[in-house]
């Protein structure tokens, strides 16, 4: 027994047959291409970074990469570390250090914060993110 | 009313474009005899924009820089995501591209297509054939691996054959006295900018001529007669014929899926098929490795300068048979297409290619 099926019929169904092919063909043609654009994990993300204590001396900062991003650590008085992200809270801009005044100025729309990060002034609306740092031996552990 | 049709009507009264798919698209009519091979120039446009899309894809990571290259690219294909696929796409199908070309032109020639005033046809297809070869001479140093680095010294020596200007030829070339950074720049400038650019144009030029005169029919079949060409233009029509789209369209499609299936079979059957030992190591200038070969598609070059006594010989044998091929529609001017009634041209054809071939496969293995 045969059964006869309408060309319109056909038509749909083979349009429909075609469609789903090529869905599935695009589908498969740009995951790679996602995947290929996707960030690439280049080792700067560990979540802890180790440095040596005397990279940064009383007074001054010393910027390093943290998580990929720019951070700063202070020694504000001997001993004495803080550890903040470098980034500006208003527009993503990196704060500079001005040793004279002891607090950090962003260049972009002068944002000023204080030593530990607190909003001095200007456009930002919060505080730099501050970072966990802990000395250890000779060693300052980040992170 | 349903999206699509909405959105087709949005379209419409904007742009009139119903009027030009019953004009461009069904009521472009080609010839009912018109065979498989019509459809590599559409396998040569998907191939063309795969390398172009690939292409912009590595320019992401890629360095061109002689300190940085070869460590770039094998980031790519070792620690990039699909960096291996993407890279192996680009690389395999330049070789896929030159054989769709030559497939391409040798039907040409078989069927005599570029009668009946089709020279610019032909000399802009010609051309497109040449900077093709340009393009993957200039993207095979980019790697800059032991294979890339001496196959371009080599490529790029042979210019010094030439009496007189010769030798600065070959330093021009080299943008110095010998392969190096500065030759890795100007490669790459033309590999990604300048040549693709006038490739663009080209293949607008040469698709503007196949549709502007009309495409030329098999010479098959009882309903093929021998004409003379006439005096003055004549777009070539084909009433009765089958439509572009969707008749033809969906032929090429098959074929471009064929080929695109064919690259795919090479990357994940056979991936190191174009990729010697010596692609896999960064180039040493101090180093030539042994039995230094350039890709198949030069193998015929290599060899007939090493055949003739004198390179400048082999050159001019070269050069005055690529001239000939040029000049093919302007030599060959009779009205009969049909292969069988033309045996002194499938003669010389087929001799032709087993010359090609002999040599290459001799250059191969000498």
């Amino acid at each position: 027994m045969t059964t006869h099926v309408a060309p319109p019929q056909r038509r749909k169904f083979l349009i429909t047959m075609l469609g789903g092919l090529g869905a599935l063909i695009a589908a498969a043609s740009v995951w790679p291409v996602f995947r290929f654009l996707s960030p690439v994990d280049t080792g700067g993300s560990s979540n802890q970074v180790f440095l040596a204590r005397d990279v940064v001396a009383p007074g001054k900062a010393h910027f390093f990469q943290y998580q990929g991003k720019p951070a700063v650590i202070l020694q504000p008085t001997p001993g004495n570390f803080v550890a903040l992200s470098a980034v500006c809270t208003h527009l993503g801009c990196v704060v500079a250090w001005q040793e004279q005044a002891g607090e950090f100025l962003c260049p972009c729309h002068a944002g000023r914060f204080s030593a530990d990060g607190q909003v001095l002034g200007g456009p930002p609306p919060k505080p730099l993110e501050s970072l966990v740092v802990q000395l250890d031996g000779d060693q300052l552990k980040i992170g | 009313m349903q999206p699509i049709k909405w959105l087709v009507e949005f379209v419409e009264v904007r742009l009139g474009v119903k009027e030009l798919y019953n004009r461009e698209l069904k009521g472009y009519l080609l010839p009912r005899n018109v065979n498989a091979w019509y459809t590599l120039g559409a396998v040569l446009l998907a191939l063309f924009t795969l390398q172009t899309l690939t292409g912009i894809l590595l320019l992401m990571f890629y360095v061109p820089d002689a300190a940085k290259a070869f460590a770039s690219v094998q980031y790519i294909v070792n620690e990039v995501p699909f960096g291996w696929l993407f890279r192996m796409l680009h690389a395999i199908g330049a070789n896929v591209i030159v054989i769709a070309l030559l497939l391409h032109m040798l039907s040409v020639l078989f069927m005599a297509s570029y009668k009946g005033r089709r020279e610019f046809t032909w000399l802009s297809g010609f051309i497109i054939f040449n900077l093709t070869m340009g393009i993957c001479l200039t993207g095979y140093l980019l790697p800059w691996s032991q294979l890339s680095f001496w196959a371009t010294t080599v490529a790029t020596d042979a210019a010094g054959a030439i009496p007189i200007v010769g030798d600065y030829l070959v330093e021009f070339l080299r943008g110095g006295p010998t392969v190096g950074n500065q030759t890795l720049g100007r490669f790459f400038a033309l590999h990604v900018v300048g040549m693709p650019l006038v490739l663009l144009a080209l293949i607008g030029a040469h698709l503007f001529c196949v549709k502007r005169r009309g495409i030329s029919p098999p010479p098959f079949g009882p309903e093929y007669h021998a004409t003379e060409a006439k005096p003055f233009f004549e777009h070539e029509k084909h009433p009765g014929g089958v439509p572009f789209f969707p008749n033809y369209f969906v032929k090429d499609a098959a074929i471009i899926c064929f080929f695109i299936a064919f690259l795919l079979a090479i990357i994940f059957y056979a991936p190191g098929l174009f990729f010697p030992d010596s692609a896999f190591q960064p180039a040493d200038p101090f180093l030539t490795p042994p039995h230094i070969k350039p890709e198949w598609y030069f193998l015929w070059a290599y060899q007939a300068l090493k055949i003739f006594p004198s390179e400048i010989i082999g050159l001019g044998v070269q050069g005055a048979f690529m001239t000939f091929l040029a000049l093919l529609p302007f030599i060959d001017r009779g009205p009969e297409r049909r292969p069988a009634k033309r045996p002194l041209f499938v003669t010389c054809y087929v001799l032709g290619i087993l010359l090609i071939v002999a040599i290459s496969i001799w250059g191969h293995y000498s």
